[in-house]
Order: C-alpha cells, then structure tokens, then sequence
C-alpha cells in the first residue's frame, strides 16, 4: 500500500513539475524482437547517420546492458518531443547457454551470455518504474501470447505507465499484424520494419501521441 | 521457510544463527526455497559436482554485482532457479513485484535485497 501511494506520488509530482526534455523511454521486450534495431534506426534518423546505439546480433541477447541515450528530438507535423531513450536487454523467463551454443558459441562464452542475460533481465525489470514512457517491441512473426509479453505489458498498466505496442518485422512474410492487434486490443499498435525502416514515421507520429 | 546450504544440502530454518554465519560445512550461500519447493531443490544440489556448485556462487555474486565479504548470501530460489551453471529459470510475476531475490542479512533483523541498491545506485548515475 504505502508503495503504490509513493509511485503514485512519484507520478504526481513528475507530472506537475518534470521537464519535458527529461521524458524516459524505454524499448522493452522479448530477446530478439529488435529493440536495438528500432533505437539504432531512431539514432540514425534524429541525431545522425553514423550514430548507433549497439549492435544487433541473431544471437539471443546481444544487449546485456541497459544502454541510455540522452536529448534525442523528434518533430512530426508541428509537434516535438525531447527525450531520453533506454535501450534494455531482452526480457526472457528461460535463458539457457545451449540456445547459444547452437549458434557455435564455445560452452565457455556461452555460460558468461547466460550469466550476464540474467543479470540483464533484472536489471531491465528494476529499471521499469523509472520510465515516463515504455515503447514494447515485439517480433510480428511469432505469437503474441506469451508470459513474456503478456507480463510486461500487464505489469506496464499495474503501473500506469503510456505504452505504444511496436510489432517489428512486418516486411517479414511470417508477420502477422492482425493477431498482434487482436491480442492486445487496447493499446496503439504500430508495425514497421526497424531494419528496413517500413513505416517508422507512423513510429514516430504514434510516439508523440503516446508521450 | 526452509534454507538450503548449497555446498552440503543441508536444510535450516528462518531466523537460523547458520544464517548468519554461514554453514557449518564452511558453505556461506544459501536457496531460500518454499517448503513445497524443498524436494526439486534437493534435487539440483544432489545433481550438482563441487565444481559447479562453486561456479553458481561465484555467478549469483557476479548477477547481483556483490562480494560475499563475511555474510552468507541467500537466492530466492523461487524466483531464479539455477540448474546449473548457464541455465536458469526466472520467474517473471516475482521479479516484476519486485520481491528480493538475491539477500543478506545483517544482525538477525534487517533483510538487505542486494539488488535494489545495486539498481538505485546505477540509476542515479546514468539518469539523473
């Protein structure tokens, strides 16, 4: 109880007294859905071309660490956002070091990315309630449904947090943009491919709204 | 609620003086398991060689960003299993409450989540 009165506090006063420069946004969701891709492609598109916020890997779990970016400005039809963006490793209920064995990773470095995928999926978590904004990724090609997904987004209400749903990989021919929409009816859903950039000014139009 | 020494098995319960000082067997990183859970944790340790047992500890220090210093450590085994090393299961709905996982404790009364100030200190640093 006196937890939810402080987050409630804690958002109050945010509210009432937060710069809008200082605005969080989180990418979160399951490994592999392309949330460095979506906040490499954001780098590229508002603060230049050169400029990456890490690297993207078909390995599970290539992001370990929570990374920040600061100041990024997005303008769209006459309105502007400023804020920072926090790219979180992959949050998993199972990590195995044999999932990446599989990619013919040697069983030593496979157990260190397990190892540091756990300690990244705390930390992610902990992170959560610092977030003004959390943009959940997902990959459009698998299903929805999962206690992943399920969870954070359950958890992201719990903490009245604003969410814009991105369903990655639509230029994927697996996607499915119809069961992403019809498992998560309530929120804004966007689908775009952060690789190719199909459909990011969508993205970016959505976020404003959602900030 | 029991606690299980990972080095010998052995079970003690809350509150214990083992708890504090670690096992007799000279183990100072403990499961903290539901009684219902006792069993499947008698079973990982069973399974465990000495070898892998001391890489788990050495990996929870490494994931809660800690030194054992002279406090035991205890694992919510609940909220993160270790079967072995490299392989664990985490259980998301715990995590997200934000139930201690990883805890010390200090004088017979206070629990200190490890974690939560490891997480408080490093936002402070990057966000603020």
């Amino acid at each position: 109880m006196i937890d939810k009165l402080k987050i409630f506090f804690n958002k109050f006063f945010a509210k009432v007294f937060r710069k809008k420069k200082h605005v969080k946004i989180g990418l979160y969701g399951p490994p592999n859905a392309g949330k460095t891709s979506l906040a490499n492609r954001i780098c590229q598109d508002w603060l230049g071309e050169e400029i990456n916020m890490g690297t993207v890997s078909e390995i599970p779990h290539e992001t370990r660490e929570i990374q920040v970016k600061e100041k990024i400005n997005i303008k769209k039809k006459g309105k502007e956002i400023s804020f920072n963006l926090i790219d979180t490793p992959g949050i998993a209920t199972k990590i195995d070091y044999e999932e990446f064995t599989a990619f013919k990773m040697n069983k030593k470095k496979a157990k260190e990315r397990a190892k540091e995928a756990t300690k990244g999926v705390i930390e992610a978590i902990k992170w959560l309630d610092n977030m003004d904004t959390v943009v959940v990724v997902l990959d459009s090609t698998k299903n929805p449904y999962s206690q992943v997904n399920i969870t954070i987004i359950g958890n992201l209400a719990a903490r009245d947090i604003p969410v814009l749903i991105v369903a990655n990989k639509v230029d994927l021919k697996k996607s499915n943009m119809k069961k992403i929409e019809a498992a998560f009816p309530q929120y804004p859903i966007v689908g775009v491919s952060a690789l190719k950039g199909n459909n990011v000014d969508e993205f970016y139009e959505e976020l404003i709204k959602t900030v | 609620m029991p606690h299980q020494c990972v080095k010998c098995g052995k079970l003690y319960p809350a509150g214990c003086e083992e708890l504090l000082k670690g096992c007799g067997c000279s183990g100072r990183f403990f499961f903290f398991v539901k009684d219902e859970a006792v069993e499947q944790a008698k079973e990982v340790t069973e399974n465990l060689t000495k070898v892998e047992k001391n890489q788990i500890e050495s990996d929870v220090l490494d994931i809660v960003g800690d030194k054992f210093e002279d406090k035991p450590v205890i694992l919510d085994f609940e909220s993160i299993k270790i079967k072995k090393p490299g392989k664990y299961e985490l259980d998301l709905v715990d995590l997200f409450k934000g139930r201690p996982i990883v805890y010390k404790l200090q004088e017979g009364k206070y629990v200190i989540d490890i974690i939560s100030s490891f997480a408080a200190k490093n936002l402070d640093k990057e966000v603020e």
